[in-house]
């Protein structure tokens, strides 16, 4: 029914075959909706946050996404810039996931924030010794770039693209890319900077605290870092899920494994900052406070040590050295085990950095907040997860993202 | 034109393009913004001529100057007043919550009579005439038959105008039936009688003390007064003094004493005969005061001939430190260094009452801690306790008696005691439900609550349920007026004009003026103007006992000339009022400290505390400063400022020694049910090192049924839980505890 | 001397609160609700979700019956200066919703600026920032007390002690009417101050050699909550127990408060 918008030399399931999974994905994205609207009706006192637990699950989503997402600027910073070619392959999905994690990062902002009626005001009254200031500024363009990036692939769509306008569109943008490629990593190493910032700078809260460079804590730098090391693995792991899915081989090993030993590369030389950084911290930072080490990892289970551990050595030296080996970047298992550690890893990461931050006592006769998210915040937090596999169902059934799509599955 | 995909798509951008840059969507947008900053259901508070009105707080007796901030009429900010004796300009929580009692909700806007069963909560609007002639008539129903005296009435207050007012209606009409909520003062005056031959209620020259040895009291827990005590805390650390507190719990009293002493519950008598006994041991004792101003510290033969023991005698013999520390669980070695430290201060003085003294208490106790006092001197001197002398300031005219009631007020009362003993109210509810005296046929409540505030809050619930014809005369609708037949419903304290007597235990003769600061906000009625319309409407007699045409020519007849100047001041105090000469102070037959009074001999004499070895642990009630316990109910802004160890949701905690929670298998927070003798509640159990093992404690002010959802059903009422206790001595009550267990729930 | 706070005219206003006269009665909690219009809902027991701008604290020293001892501690905003004014949540506010003003040293809140991202109070070691999670509701009558001087905040936003900001504004004016350059020690005192029964609270110019605030600072004994993170707060306590010195910062083990002689 619908083949005349579906591309040239792919094949696709019948269209009511992709509609009842669209419409089971679809029905999680109304829950997500109805739990939004209520926020925005109702207020946030429909979530479990308090005044001591102010950022929350949506929040870790949304530093995580956003750190997942970095594969969109890396893997367009290595191609566009250090001419990577082979990766033009696999860049029109980056571009997708990374238009996805940052449109969802902007939605979950617009839910989280008390006031969205007044969100504009972060540009109007803007701080500039605000980490926020920097990362609102830095995500928006960002967003902008990652749109643009995306609209000559919607272009490519079979049917717009008989519209001569619309197909000169296309190849001029296409042409342009590396300027709008450019861009995109400057304004990412940025808001990812800045993210990382954002808890960095807190000098009351000796927890998250870092030294740095500059106007910026060392977190500034770890994070830009970490998200354009782990990011691929996100855009990898996507995409071998893709494949799962539809059965098929998307995207050639040699790209999968020059993108993979990148990564691999990245993480490694940022785990290696990150245990300088953490060692630092733990010895000298913390204890000028008045804390040592321990006192940030409570008895109450939760935020034990195990988180550390979880994210140095599970999440961080275990991937990185399966993806710097030969032989665990060749084997389609252990590299995927590897894509999954790294995508915990980071989002381990990412939940220490925002949010233990809040639980951590700093007063000696203050109590750990805990926090366990509303039913709310939950289905606010999957929402954009289900608006992502609707867009990639989407965009995968319509438009070339995988260019390697036809001549891996050659029609018979 | 044909339009074409092309053209169309085009229009589309070109209009999307232009909305963009006109200025339509940035003006919606700052629009919004603009109405999320002015909400319609955020109000904006109106803005106008500010001014202060001065008058009295009288939410609890602690009787505190206060000024009122308005804007235009309404008000918004009670403040202390300064310069008034007592406060200073201080204020408490409660004081400083008076505009929420104001404008809250649970104010009783008109007279009300009941239509649902009773305690359903089910009225209708009357007019006052019907309201008051409704009550009229039953009254003369029971008046011609016979009945007058089988009415009673129970004050919030001891004193005050409209307390004597209600006393004179109850006389007139030929009731012997007045009673009051009790308090420390009631046992402080027994004391005083026996042992000084004075009447008149206890002065604590707390302020000119240098060292305070508090039995219990809980000074900053809101006894006595409780910003006059707050004031005297802060000037006792300015100047060195020592504060010695003496309880198994650690309130916030103990906590901001210099020491504290932790003593097995209800043996507080003992300790302070064996500090007696270091004292007269080692002679510390003052030699002086006690040689030439007191009267059976020796032995001596009565009149009878027989030999009685003095007190140096009975003391030294039974309360050695041994033998007290036995009774107390405090060490021998520290009772010593505690009655040397008591001895060698210039102005030490001994004081009990237990938490805010809302409970007559021991005599025993209130006798040893009196003697103590006499044995170094500090009786009757600056830095001392001396009786304050009665302040003459009512002059009211006899009530001329017709013969109906000159019948009724010589009957016994309700509980079998002389006319108008007040201090009886605890033994209400078993003389009712007993049946052996006569049955009660009206009863009228002004500003008070038994039905929250009484022990063993279910009999007085029966015993209540036996009265025919109940009245309430409350500007809330607390729990005794949700039960009443008709309330009446009275002006609140900023509404109307009133005397506040002196606070418990000021050592200065003072009175202030309560003023209306602000219109009746409903139709409410001064309880004085409503029991002279009650008088009126009665006529004959009673009606002409009540001369007045309001409330306020009776004030200003019984103030006599003092009214100017509670006009003018806000406050009238006695400047001159001096500390009685020693003749003045003792009335004793030998004219002196009396150590051995014939009416009750000096000893430890435990309160027995109900319950048997089948509950193994001891409940206390306590008071604390963020809790009304009593009529007043908390507040909102009062209610926030409860600890969530104390009240979570609407779950009260039941303080307990860890100790105490391990041996029954408890942690934090568990969920238990708390069992006496007269009652059990749910509750949660919260862990605390300041409290003595095998003893737990609830606080005073949750557990309302009635009222709003600000205050209701929070928690648990410590008062369903005990019993009343008479004390062996003076039959008031003494009830400070009961025996409990706990079990996991 | 003098030059200390008179010349630019700038004062730096902090309180000095006792802990020994402290009695934890919650009279400031109170007044501070009552002058400030702050809402209150039918439960309250949340801590975590009720707004109380000055909060009293129970601290314990941890040890068994009958050694077991209790201080209270009154936390108002702390006012933070920072290093140059960067208070730990003014440096982070991405909309200038709070903000350090140099003529005080008081740290503002603007509520119909605010919207309500939560960062200042991830920023705050104090807790002394409160969002407002629901609609402030009066019930019907209440709205009456409603103070003018202070706006009733809407729902979404955060708020704290402003150091009664709208008393000193009063003060201030009434300064000018009357030709005075400065404003006189008692003429602006925060509502707090002014009901504290116990006298713990003293409140003034920390600059100015006049104010009893400058003298009480410098007593043996006081301290400001988490010195070591340099917040450099402007609410300094007294103590004469050492362990509620400790108490009002981190340590390791061998480190511990300065000692009082
Ligand atoms: N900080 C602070 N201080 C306060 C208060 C406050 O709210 N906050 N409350 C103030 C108020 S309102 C008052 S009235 C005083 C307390 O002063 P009181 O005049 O004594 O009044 P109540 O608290 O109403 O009740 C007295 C108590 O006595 C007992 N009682 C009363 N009648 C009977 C009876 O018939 N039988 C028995 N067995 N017991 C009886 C009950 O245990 C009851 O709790 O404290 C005042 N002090
Ligand atoms: N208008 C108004 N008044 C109230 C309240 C209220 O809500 N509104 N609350 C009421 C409540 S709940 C209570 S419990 C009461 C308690 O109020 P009161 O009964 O007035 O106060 P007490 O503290 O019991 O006693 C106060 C003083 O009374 C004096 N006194 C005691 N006995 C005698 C005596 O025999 N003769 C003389 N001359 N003086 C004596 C002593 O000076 C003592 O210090 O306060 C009540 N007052
Ligand atoms: S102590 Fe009593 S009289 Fe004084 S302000 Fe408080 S409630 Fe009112
Ligand atoms: S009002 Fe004063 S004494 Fe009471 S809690 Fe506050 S600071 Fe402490
Ligand atoms: S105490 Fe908190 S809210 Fe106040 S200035 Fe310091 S960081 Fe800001
Ligand atoms: S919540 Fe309001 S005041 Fe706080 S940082 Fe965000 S915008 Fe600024
Ligand atoms: S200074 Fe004012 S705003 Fe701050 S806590 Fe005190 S009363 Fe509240
Ligand atoms: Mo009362």
């Amino acid at each position: 029914m619908d083949s005349a918008l579906i591309p040239n030399g792919v094949r696709r399931c019948s269209l009511g075959k992709f509609l009842v999974p669209l419409a089971v994905v679809g029905a999680v994205l109304l829950w997500g909706v109805y739990a939004m609207l209520l926020c925005w009706f109702k207020g946030l006192n429909q979530t479990n946050m308090n005044d001591n637990y102010g950022f929350a699950l949506w929040i870790w989503a949304d530093l995580a996404v956003i750190a997942l997402g970095g594969g969109a600027f890396f893997t367009g910073f290595l191609k566009y810039l250090i001419g990577k070619d082979e990766l033009k392959h696999i860049i029109n999905y980056a571009v997708l996931i990374g238009f996805i994690c940052y449109s969802s990062a902007l939605l979950i902002l617009a839910i989280d924030i008390g006031q969205p009626l007044r969100g504009w005001f972060i540009f109007w009254h803007a701080n500039v010794h605000s980490m926020l200031t920097e990362v609102a500024f830095c995500l928006s363009c960002y967003f902008m770039v990652l749109t643009i990036e995306y609209i000559p692939l919607i272009l490519e769509n079979r049917q717009i693209d008989k519209v001569p306008f619309f197909h000169h569109l296309s190849h001029n943008m296409h042409g342009t890319m590396a300027v709008f490629a450019a861009t995109g990593a400057f304004l990412s190493f940025f808001h990812q900077g800045s993210l990382g910032g954002v808890a960095g700078v807190l000098f009351g809260r000796p927890f998250a605290y870092r030294e740095g460079l500059f106007i910026w804590p060392w977190t500034f730098f770890l994070f830009t870092w970490s998200a354009a090391a782990y990011g691929p693995c996100f855009t990898l792991l996507v995409t071998r899920i893709t494949e799962a899915v539809t059965g098929k081989k998307l995207v050639k090993d040699n790209v999968v494994e020059l993108l993979a030993k990148i990564s691999g590369w990245m993480m490694t030389t940022y785990i290696i900052a990150k245990i300088i950084d953490t060692l630092y911290w733990a010895n000298v930072t913390a204890p000028s406070k008045g804390f040592n080490l321990i006192d940030f990892y409570s008895n109450n289970g939760f935020y034990g040590i195990w988180i550390l551990v979880m994210e140095i050595i599970l999440g961080g030296i275990v991937p990185a050295a399966i993806l710097i080996t030969d032989k665990g970047r060749k084997s389609p298992v252990v590299r995927t085990v590897a894509f999954v550690l790294a995508v915990i890893g980071v989002s381990v990461n990412r939940w220490v950095m925002v949010l233990q931050v809040m639980a951590v006592p700093v007063m000696p006769f203050d109590q750990w907040a805990l926090y366990y998210p509303s039913w709310q915040e939950v289905a606010t937090t999957i929402l954009p997860v289900a608006y992502g596999i609707i867009l990639i169902m989407i965009s995968y059934r319509y438009l070339p993202i995988f260019p390697q799509e036809a001549e891996l599955n050659p029609a018979e | 034109m044909k339009i074409d995909r092309r053209s169309f798509l085009s229009l589309g951008i070109g209009v999307a393009a232009g909305t963009a840059l006109s200025p339509l969507p940035w003006k919606l947008t700052d629009d919004l913004s603009i109405w999320t900053q002015n909400w319609p259901w955020t109000p904006v508070p109106e803005i106008g001529e500010t001014s202060h009105v001065n008058s009295v707080c009288t939410l609890c007796p602690g009787g505190c100057g206060i000024s009122v901030r308005k804007i235009e009429g309404r008000g918004v900010k009670i403040e202390g007043m300064t310069g008034h004796p007592v406060n200073q300009g201080g204020i408490c929580a409660l004081g400083l919550s008076g505009l929420q009692l104001l404008y809250g909700p649970t104010r009783i806007k008109t007279p009300l009579r009941r239509i649902g069963k009773r305690g359903e909560d089910r009225w209708e609007k009357i007019s006052w005439e019907q309201a008051i002639s409704e009550i009229a008539e039953k009254l003369d129903v029971l008046r011609t038959s016979g009945n007058s005296h089988t009415i009673a009435g129970i004050a919030g207050s001891r004193q005050g105008t409209v307390s004597q007012l209600f006393k004179r209606f109850l006389t007139a009409y030929g009731s012997p039936n007045f009673f009051h909520t009790p308090s420390c003062v009631d046992t402080y005056q027994l004391a005083f009688q026996y042992m000084n031959g004075v009447s008149g209620a206890p002065g604590f020259d707390l302020e000119n003390a240098d060292v305070i040895l508090s039995f219990g009291s809980g000074l900053l827990d809101g006894w006595g007064s409780p910003v006059r005590m707050f004031k005297a805390n802060t000037a006792w650390r300015k100047a060195n003094a020592h504060v010695i507190q003496i309880e198994p719990r650690l309130s916030r009293t103990a906590a901001k004493a210099d020491r504290w002493i932790a003593i097995n519950p209800g043996t507080e008598a003992a300790l302070a005969l064996g500090v007696s006994h270091v004292l007269i041991k080692e002679l510390l004792f003052d030699k002086e005061f006690v040689d030439s101003h007191t009267d059976g510290f020796e032995s001596f033969v009565t009149s009878k001939g027989e030999m009685k023991k003095g007190f140096r005698q009975t003391v030294l013999e039974n309360y050695s430190p041994e033998t007290v520390a036995r009774i107390t669980g405090i060490d021998p070695s520290a009772i010593i260094l505690l009655a040397r430290e008591f001895a060698k201060a210039k102005a030490p003085l001994a004081l009990c009452g237990k938490g805010q003294g809302i409970i007559p208490g021991s005599l025993a106790e209130a006798m040893a801690v009196h003697a103590l006092n006499a044995l170094v001197g500090s009786v009757n001197r600056k830095g001392g306790v001396f009786p304050m002398p009665e302040t003459e300031i009512q002059v009211w005219h006899e009530v001329a008696m017709d013969s109906v009631a000159a019948v009724g007020i010589n009957q016994t009362n309700l509980i079998g005691a002389p006319p108008n003993s007040p201090c009886g109210t605890n033994q209400i509810p078993a003389a009712i439900l007993s049946g052996k005296g006569y049955p009660l046929n009206a009863l009228f409540v002004l500003e008070s609550n038994p039905l929250y505030t009484m022990a063993d809050s279910k009999t007085v619930r029966d015993a209540f349920d036996k009265i025919p014809f109940l009245v309430s005369l409350s500007s809330f609708m607390d729990e005794t007026a949700r039960y009443a037949d008709i309330v009446l419903p009275n002006h609140i304290y900023l509404e109307r004009i009133e005397d506040a007597p002196a606070p418990t235990g000021f050592p200065k003769p003072v009175i202030s003026l309560s003023k209306p600061v602000f219109k009746p906000q409903f139709n409410t009625k001064h309880a004085g103007d409503t029991l002279i319309l009650l008088a009126k409407e009665m006529g004959g007699a009673v009606a002409d006992a009540f001369p007045w045409d309001n409330f306020e020519a009776c004030l200003e007849e019984v103030m006599g000339d003092k009214m100017k100047t509670l006009q003018e001041k806000g406050f009238w105090v006695d400047s001159d009022a001096a500390i009685p000469d020693w003749k003045a102070a003792f009335k004793t037959p030998s004219g002196k400290f009396q150590f051995s009074p014939a009416e009750a001999t000096l000893g430890f004499v435990p309160v027995a505390i109900e319950g048997d070895s089948t509950f193994p642990l001891l409940l206390i009630p306590y008071e604390t400063m963020r809790m009304a316990g009593g009529y007043i109910a908390n507040p909102p802004f009062m209610t926030k400022t409860v600890e969530d160890t104390i009240l979570k949701l609407n779950d009260s905690f039941i303080e307990i020694n860890p100790k105490t929670a391990q041996s029954n298998q408890l942690s934090e927070g568990d969920f238990v049910v708390v069992q006496t003798s007269r009652g059990q509640a749910r509750g949660r159990v919260h862990l605390e090192e300041g409290i003595m093992p095998g003893v737990i404690a609830l606080p005073r002010g949750l557990g309302h049924t009635a009222y709003d959802g600000y205050i209701a059903n929070k928690g648990i009422n410590a008062n369903q839980l005990i019993g009343p206790v008479q004390d062996p001595v003076s039959g008031l009550d003494a009830a400070w505890g009961i025996r409990a267990k706990l079990s996991k729930a | 001397m003098k030059q200390e706070h008179g010349g630019n005219g700038t004062r730096k206003y902090g309180m000095v609160i006792d802990l020994d006269l402290c009695t934890g009665c919650g009279s400031c909690m109170v007044a501070c609700m009552a002058e400030n219009n702050v809402p209150f809902r039918e439960d309250e027991t949340d801590k975590l979700k009720s707004i109380t701008w000055m909060r009293v604290y129970k601290l314990t020293n941890g040890k068994p019956y009958p050694e077991t001892d209790i201080c209270y501690l009154p936390r108002p905003c702390q006012h933070c200066e920072g290093s140059h004014g960067h208070s730990p949540c003014v440096s982070v506010c991405p909309a200038t919703a709070t903000d350090y003003d140099s003529q005080t040293g008081i740290v503002s809140q603007i509520y119909t600026r605010c919207f309500g991202c939560r960062y200042c109070m991830a920023a705050c070691p104090y807790h002394a920032r409160y969002f407002n999670w629901y609609d402030p509701i009066w019930p019907e009558g209440m709205e009456k007390y409603l103070n003018p001087n202070v706006s009733p905040r809407m729902r979404g936003v955060v708020e704290k002690c402003s150091f009664c900001f709208h008393r000193y504004q009063a003060a201030k004016d009434k300064a000018y009417l009357d030709g005075q350059k400065e404003i006189e020690e008692d003429a602006y005192q925060t509502a707090c101050t002014q009901a504290c029964p116990a006298g713990a609270i003293t409140f003034g110019d920390l600059d100015n050699p006049d104010h009893a605030v400058h003298k009480l600072k410098k007593q043996p004994g006081a301290f400001r909550l988490l010195e070591r993170l340099g917040t450099n707060t402007k609410v300094y306590y007294v103590s004469s127990r050492e362990w509620v010195r400790r108490a009002g910062d981190n340590y390791l083990k061998t480190e511990g408060p300065k000692k009082v002689v």
